[in-house]
């Protein structure tokens, strides 16, 4: 369901970095055996600010693809909906970049949500291809049992070594 | 489970009989029913296909079919006859399996299709056999006493990949639904097989096609979160006649504001005339036609809804052909759940 | 024969050859009969023998005795080809004897490819013969060799060739052209290959034949580049190590004309790449570069190659410094310096163009993020010049540019941002690091700045850096620190306001932090002690965190002053006296418990003064330690009050007598175990074995079980150090024959099992022969009903560290194996006693051996693990949430570092971990998270089978109430999924 690899030119080699947000302090509440942690907003935007970008040494936090404020989360009606801004509009990985995201919030959230991830409006040339594509679940299966699409999903998934 | 909903003609229900975990640590994608109604087929992202029976109240598994595909078997479809099954699989392939007295033996494997093959489907004199896939093209193949499949048209008329595939109940006509958000029929002119019509309307991909029992009327379901509801303009025996003029197929109902996501599969009951979707919401709709209204301008009504019929999307629903209200449907938390849909009793 | 009978009884111990009592020659004499015997199998033998000889001693030969082995053995070339393989071998063993001619390796090459028809030979005698010398022969053999056992072997002969200086002549870039074709290495070992060659193996070898010798650079750069420039990922990292390694032999004239290029790439990689290993290869090969340019010897008409390329560096670099929001910012800074950590020519030329230019763009700036960006930049630069040292790095760069660098660095500390105050901290710590580079005025404004953030910053962790910036540059400016530092902070402590919780808080760690010189030592010490008193007067009921936080502080001053002698003993003089004699108004009020001061007596206060008052007294001269243990003993024993600072009592002091009301006496005891069991072994404690039985008593008697236990501690802690000898039997004949009663029945079994556990800790660390009986008795009550939970806990006291008692800190003896000792004498035990208990009991044991384990090192419970892990698993099933906490805390660092004991038990432990996912208490199912991802470390293969089962059951705790379960379910789930999958 992508086009191609990551080619041997970089589309865009220096695109602007940001910061990347410390790590969630743990309160005191979190560490009561008995009172419940609801899944919210900035729980789904730990999971995926650590992906890697497929073409630069940096996450998707740090190119600001993903921000916390285009995270929605009802943990009471189980639906998750996330915005990624692609740093170009013209950006060949938008779908790679949708799909890591996807596939990352499936494996890492309750079965019972329903994961809705798309271009943030206005911020890509084929926004509306790309959503279809990664809301089209039957595509989803299928590029995650083609060995080599898998293989940079994981990547972007797995920590930096 | 049960669950009723108001509506002019009183309360109908569709309660739980039975719950499968038929594809374990997988999803399931569809289920089929064989001709007779005794055995249901399902298959999924285990790439196995697996037969069930009827063991007194419950389903027992009497076959699994785990050797012929290396990827996600995504549908699967039984012969007229009941003697042969034919799965449709990410692997590009499509294999024909046939029924012995052991159990089912792979006798052919399809090949030709470029990447995933999305829906396979048999017509009803059972001599051909159409699939679909991600590749854009629809595949008719025919089929002789040996066996012997051959390839007699490959149909490039989608702009993108295929979704779905099914035969008219009666007559060698072909209708696919694609991610290009429209719907093809198709026929044989001349010895060859060509578009005949295109039905626009749905707004995004159509995920499933079924023919009411007399092949009047075909639903489609899309990701649009609508039904809709398509009909012949013919009377009497559509496209019986070698007329030159095509019959022309148009919506006369959209359902729409049901369903809150992707409706994946529509089934419409050849002996009840109940439509029922299968969401991905996870719910179950059952509708029906109102008995009062035109012909050319009938209303559907919600006659009962399974809020979370399954723990996830629901992919498929497939009406008994022999019980009437028995209805299938699976899901991709890999279960596969058995229903009984009871009208009002003062009907 | 006697030579012959040493030779083949120990071929590898030619002793007297290597002695020189034999000759070479008498070797082969003695060997004579064989070397000439008909079978060729027994020629074979002896030349065996002969070349295992010379194999292990050709560094003794003489140059005669060479020539005649080498003349020998080249005649048995045209003997029998059984034969052939033995002779290589001396030949072999020959050719690295120093005193081999070039002359002779000719002839013998030449006899070789003359005589031996090489591919009929065996593997590993093609291999070994071919030590000896010649290119050319050489070349044609190993020409198209593809056995990785033979390259691995041509390699080596190689690099022999280069290194020992053999005329390669004309044959130079046939010998690259025959190593270099198999650059880069790309080979993937078989699966299950007997020979063990990896890869790397592989790489390594060639890598030193090709940094062997400058005479392949011409030939070699061309290829290193073009590799550097190809897609494959590992073809680019092995060119740049390879570079990186040829660095280190080539002059500047071998790199000159691939200059630009070399640079191109390494560039190029470090702007674009994915992976944070080849960004550091390339830049650590960088420095490498610039580092070998910086060697060349400078001539006045010729130009300098390090200023040509470094200038290149800075003109492709440094404009990207002006974009500070920009990715490349980083990837230029970090070349730049990289290039500039070469030398300190490569810094001045670097520094002395980007400094200004940051320092400019800082200013242009405005941005407080841009700024911090620029900032961290400029102090990149700055700890460069630590690199050199004072005495070879002149400052001469920053002199230059001194005013606008404070400028910076003091606006930075003013910025409301936080991260970019604490990155001006950072840089003043560095700048005033450096000697005589801050005036007078900037070192006042910096220590007032920094005073600024300590106490008026609101976020914590400004000031904190604040704080430890103080403790590191207050040595070097004492005077600054105590006029303008801790001045203000003295002053604020005496302020009163609102918030003078938090803010008093901050004085005291900041008062400790700049502690750091005895000068100001000497001001810190009495400000805090005046805050103690302050504190106490005015202390109500319950306020011991601010008393605790009071002793933070003076424990991290007493540890900073331990190594100076003079602030050690004024340390020691001004605070011991100061707490004890708190302590004891505090103590000897009427109606102690309820009187003003009495939260000194509580026991987060009490235990607080107890590292104080060690970390007071570890480090004493021997004279004032004698002194001081001749007061505070009387103290204890006698009540004598006379050297306390404030000495009038209403009562007096006797913490070891009987009497309702002195129960607030005997808690100070764990004050005079914090002394006196700190102090160096060879100090004598006075009226020891009195103070023995006192506390022995104390320890059995007492009520209060903070009272008790602080004299058992205490009694274990004098016990530990007391010399071996009658009276050291006699004292522990005097604790058992209290112990056995008092564990046998009473109230007081409780304190007769606390003083049981210290007294066999105290022995078990010095492998004193009593302990194991009293090991026994520990062990013994695992059983017991009553004290069975407490006896398991107890193990965990036996073989942990305490932190107040009976560790190295305080001088105790504490045997090097103890823990080890202790495992391999009980745990055997430890199981037996699982068995055999009832089972109302037998969580007991297993709670004792989880923390037998969790505190043994790694090592050696991995040899353990195969005979214990029944039983762990067993106690992965035990109700007991402890035993099952401690046992998942035991298996998760295991299953990391022995997954091939452990993965044959992968279906057991994947259902036990997978089960106990579901325990009510949150550290289990935490635990239990940590170990199924830990399982991802054994070997996929023997996983895949539960992969679908692991990833779905792990589905449910994804949806757990606790946040932080549900985060460990994500990590695990991830990496199971990631199982056995491309990309992993």
């Amino acid at each position: 369901m992508v086009g191609h690899g990551p080619g041997p030119a970089l589309e865009n080699a220096n695109p602007l970095v940001f910061r990347r947000s410390g790590e969630r302090p743990v309160t005191a509440r979190e560490e009561d055996d008995d009172l419940p942690d609801a899944i919210d907003d900035r729980e789904i935007f730990d999971l995926i600010r650590s992906i890697n970008d497929p073409e630069h040494p940096l996450t998707l936090e740090e190119l600001n693809v993903v921000e916390q404020v285009r995270v929605k989360v009802n943990d009471a009606e189980s639906t998750v909906a996330v915005e990624f801004t692609p740093t170009i509009p013209h950006c060949s990985m938008a779908t790679l970049i949708g799909l890591s995201i996807k596939v990352k919030l499936i494996r890492s959230l309750p079965e019972r949500f329903k994961v809705d991830v798309h271009i943030t409006p206005g911020t890509h040339i084929s926004e509306h291809a790309v959503n279809k594509q990664l809301a089209d679940k039957e595509r989803v299966a299928a590029a995650l049992e083609n060995s080599h699409l898998l293989e940079v999903v994981n990547q972007c998934l797995s920590a930096r070594s | 489970m049960r669950a009723g909903s108001a509506s002019g003609s009183g309360m109908a229900t569709l309660t739980l009989s039975c719950r499968l975990a038929a594809h374990p640590d997988s999803r399931c994608w569809f289920v089929a029913w064989s001709p007779g109604g005794a055995l249901l087929a399902s298959c999924g992202g285990d790439r196995s296909v697996r037969v069930w029976g009827r063991q007194g109240e419950s389903w027992v598994c009497r076959a699994v079919l785990d050797e012929g595909h290396q990827r996600t078997v995504r549908k699967v479809a039984w012969s007229l006859c009941g003697n042969y099954l034919a799965s449709a699989s990410f692997d590009a392939t499509t294999c024909i399996w046939k029924k012995t007295p052991d159990g089912f033996e792979c006798v052919t494997t399809l090949e030709g299709h470029e990447n995933e093959v999305k829906s396979v489907a048999w017509s009803p004199s059972g001599s051909l056999l159409a699939t679909c896939s991600r590749d854009k093209s629809v595949w008719i193949w025919e089929v002789d006493e040996e066996d012997e499949y051959e390839c007699v048209s490959v149909l490039n008329s989608h702009t993108q990949d295929v979704k779905h595939v099914v035969w008219h109940p009666t007559q060698e006509l072909l209708a696919s639904a694609s991610y290009d958000d429209t719907v093809k029929l198709y026929r044989e002119e001349e010895d060859d097989w060509v578009c005949c019509t295109t039905l626009e309307g749905h707004e995004s991909t159509v995920w499933g096609l079924a023919f009411d029992g007399a092949g009047r009327r075909l639903a489609s379901c899309s990701d649009d979160r609508t039904v809709r509801i398509w009909s012949s303009d013919e009377q009497g025996e559509p496209g019986v006649a070698c007329s030159s003029t095509e019959p022309s197929w148009k919506c006369i109902c959209t359902l729409s504001g049901y369903h809150t996501r992707t409706i994946y599969d529509v089934a419409w009951c050849h002996l009840t005339g109940a439509l029922a979707t299968a969401c991905g919401d996870d719910a179950i709709r059952i509708f029906e036609e109102e008995p009062l209204a035109e012909p050319q301008q009938p209303t559907f009504a919600l006659m009962a809804h399974v809020p979370r019929a399954h723990a996830q999307d629901v992919n498929c629903v497939a009406w008994n052909p022999a019980e009437p209200g028995l209805l299938a449907s699976c899901s991709d938390d890999g279960e596969v759940a058995f229903w009984k849909y009871q009208r009002p009793e003062c009907c | 024969m006697c030579v012959r009978a040493c030779v083949i009884s120990d071929p590898s111990r030619p002793a007297g050859l290597r002695a020189g009592s034999w000759t070479a020659l008498d070797v082969v004499e003695a060997l004579g009969s064989s070397l000439e015997h008909p079978e060729p199998r027994t020629r074979a033998r002896g030349l065996q023998l002969l070349g295992q000889v010379l194999l292990r001693c050709h560094g003794a030969l003489r140059h005669a005795e060479v020539t005649h082995l080498v003349l020998f053995f080249e005649a048995r070339l045209k003997d029998h080809h059984l034969v052939i393989p033995a002779v290589l071998h001396g030949l072999h063993a020959l050719s690295l004897s120093e005193a081999l001619a070039p002359g002779l390796a000719v002839s013998v090459l030449k006899a070789i490819f003359q005589e031996v028809h090489v591919q009929s030979l065996l593997q590993l005698d093609r291999h070994t013969s071919l030590g000896t010398d010649f290119t050319f022969g050489f070349i044609q053999v190993m020409d198209g060799e593809k056995d990785p056992r033979n390259l691995l072997v041509a390699f080596q002969i190689v690099r022999d060739l280069v290194l020992k200086g053999y005329a390669l002549g004309p044959f130079v870039e046939e010998l690259f052209e025959v190593t270099s074709c198999y650059f880069p290495i790309d080979f993937t070992p078989p699966p299950n290959d007997p020979h063990g060659i990896q890869r790397e193996d592989l790489i390594i070898s060639l890598r030193a034949v090709l940094a062997s010798t400058p005479q392949f650079a011409e030939f070699l750069l061309p290829l290193l580049i073009e590799k550097m420039d190809s897609e494959l990922q590992s073809a680019k990292l092995d060119a740049v190590q390879t570079l990186s390694a040829c660095c280190a032999i080539y002059g500047p004239k071998e790199l000159q004309e691939f200059l630009p290029s070399l640079w191109a790439s390494l560039r190029r990689e470090v702007f674009q790449t994915a992976s944070e290993k080849l960004e550091a290869e390339c830049l650590g090969t960088l420095t490498a570069l610039a580092a070998c340019l910086s060697h060349a010897v400078l001539h006045a008409d010729t130009h300098d190659p390090l200023d040509t390329f470094l200038s290149g560096v800075l003109q492709d670099c440094r404009h990207h410094l002006c974009e500070p929001d920009m990715k490349l910012v980083w990837p230029s800074a970090k070349l730049l310096q990289a290039a500039a950590s070469a030398s300190l020519r490569a810094y001045h030329h670097i520094a002395g163009s980007v400094l200004p230019l940051l320092l400019e763009q800082y200013n242009q700036h405005p941005q407080s993020s841009q700024r911090r960006t620029i900032l961290e930049m400029l102090l990149g630069f700055l700890e460069l010049l630590q690199k050199w040292g004072h005495e070879e790095g002149d400052e001469t760069v920053l002199l230059g540019v001194r005013a606008p660098l404070c400028s910076v660095v003091f606006s930075a500390l003013t910025d409301p941002s936080v991260q970019l105050q604490i990155v001006g901290v950072r840089a003043l710590t560095v700048l005033g690091a450096l000697p005589g580079l801050l005036v007078a005025s900037d070192l006042d404004l910096a220590v007032d700045h920094l005073t600024r953030l300590v106490l008026h910053e609101e976020d914590p962790q400004s000031s904190m850096a604040a704080m430890e910036a103080a403790g590191t540059l207050a040595p070097a400016h004492p005077g600054a620190f105590t006029d303008h530092m801790v001045r203000a902070l003295a002053q604020e402590l005496q302020t009163e306001r609102e918030d003078e919780g938090t803010r008093h808080q901050r004085c005291l760690q900041a008062l400790a932090a700049v502690s750091t010189h005895p000068s100001i030592v000497r001001e810190t010490v009495p400000v805090l002690l005046q805050h103690l008193r302050h504190l106490q007067r005015g202390s109500e009921p319950g306020d011991t965190g601010k008393t605790a936080s009071l002793c933070r502080s003076l424990h991290r001053v007493a540890v900073q002053s331990q190594h100076d002698p003079e602030s050690c003993s004024f340390y020691h003089q001004a605070v011991v006296p100061c707490l004890l004699g708190l302590a004891l108004q505090a103590a000897l009020q009427e109606d102690a418990l309820l009187a003003p001061g009495k939260a000194l007596l509580e026991e987060e206060a009490l235990t607080s003064m107890v590292p104080v008052i060690s970390a007071a007294s570890t480090h004493l001269s021997p004279e004032l330690a004698v002194q001081s243990a001749a007061l505070i003993v009387p103290l204890f024993l006698d009540g004598d009050v006379s050297f306390l600072p404030q000495n009038s009592f209403p009562c007096s002091f006797q913490p070891f007598q009987d009497g309702p009301c002195l129960a607030a006496q005997r808690r100070l005891v764990t004050l005079l175990m914090a002394f006196i069991c700190s102090l160096p072994r060879n100090v004598p404690v006075p009226q020891q074995d009195r103070l023995l039985r006192e506390l022995l008593a104390l320890s059995c008697a007492c009520d209060c079980p903070f009272a008790a236990t602080a004299a058992a501690k205490c009694f274990a802690g004098l016990v530990n150090k007391h010399p071996e000898g009658p009276q050291l039997d006699e004292v522990l004949q005097l604790a058992l024959n209290r112990l056995e009663p008092g564990l046998a029945e009473g109230p007081r079994r409780t304190q007769a099992l606390g003083l049981l556990l210290w007294v066999t800790k105290a022995l078990v660390l010095r492998y004193h022969p009593l302990s194991s009986r009293l090991t026994d008795k520990v062990l013994a009550l695992l059983g017991d009903a009553e004290l069975g939970p407490a006896a398991a806990e107890g193990l965990g006291l036996l073989l942990g560290d305490a932190p107040d008692v009976l560790h190295r800190g305080c001088h105790a003896d504490v045997r090097l194996m103890y823990r080890q000792r202790f495992f391999t004498d009980n745990v055997p035990r430890l199981v037996q006693g699982f068995h055999a208990a009832h089972s109302d009991v037998k969580a007991n044991y297993l709670k004792g051996l989880s923390h037998v384990l969790n505190h043994l090192p790694k090592p050696v419970l991995v040899t353990e693990l195969p005979t214990l892990l029944p039983l762990l698993l067993e106690a992965l099933s035990c109700l007991d949430r402890g035993v099952q906490l401690s046992t998942l805390r035991c298996l998760q660092p295991l299953l990391l570092e022995a997954p091939r004991a452990l993965s044959p038990h992968g279906d057991t432990l994947v259902t036990k971990f997978l089960s106990l996912t579901d325990s009510p208490a949150m550290a289990v199912r935490i635990a239990a998270l940590r170990c199924i991802h830990a399982l991802t470390s054994l070997p996929a293969p023997g996983l895949l089978p539960y992969k679908a089962r692991v990833i779905r059951a792990l589905a449910k705790p994804l949806d757990d109430k606790k946040r932080l379960v549900r985060k460990e379910a994500v990590v695990a789930r991830g990496d199971w999924f990631l199982l056995g999958s491309p990309g992993r």
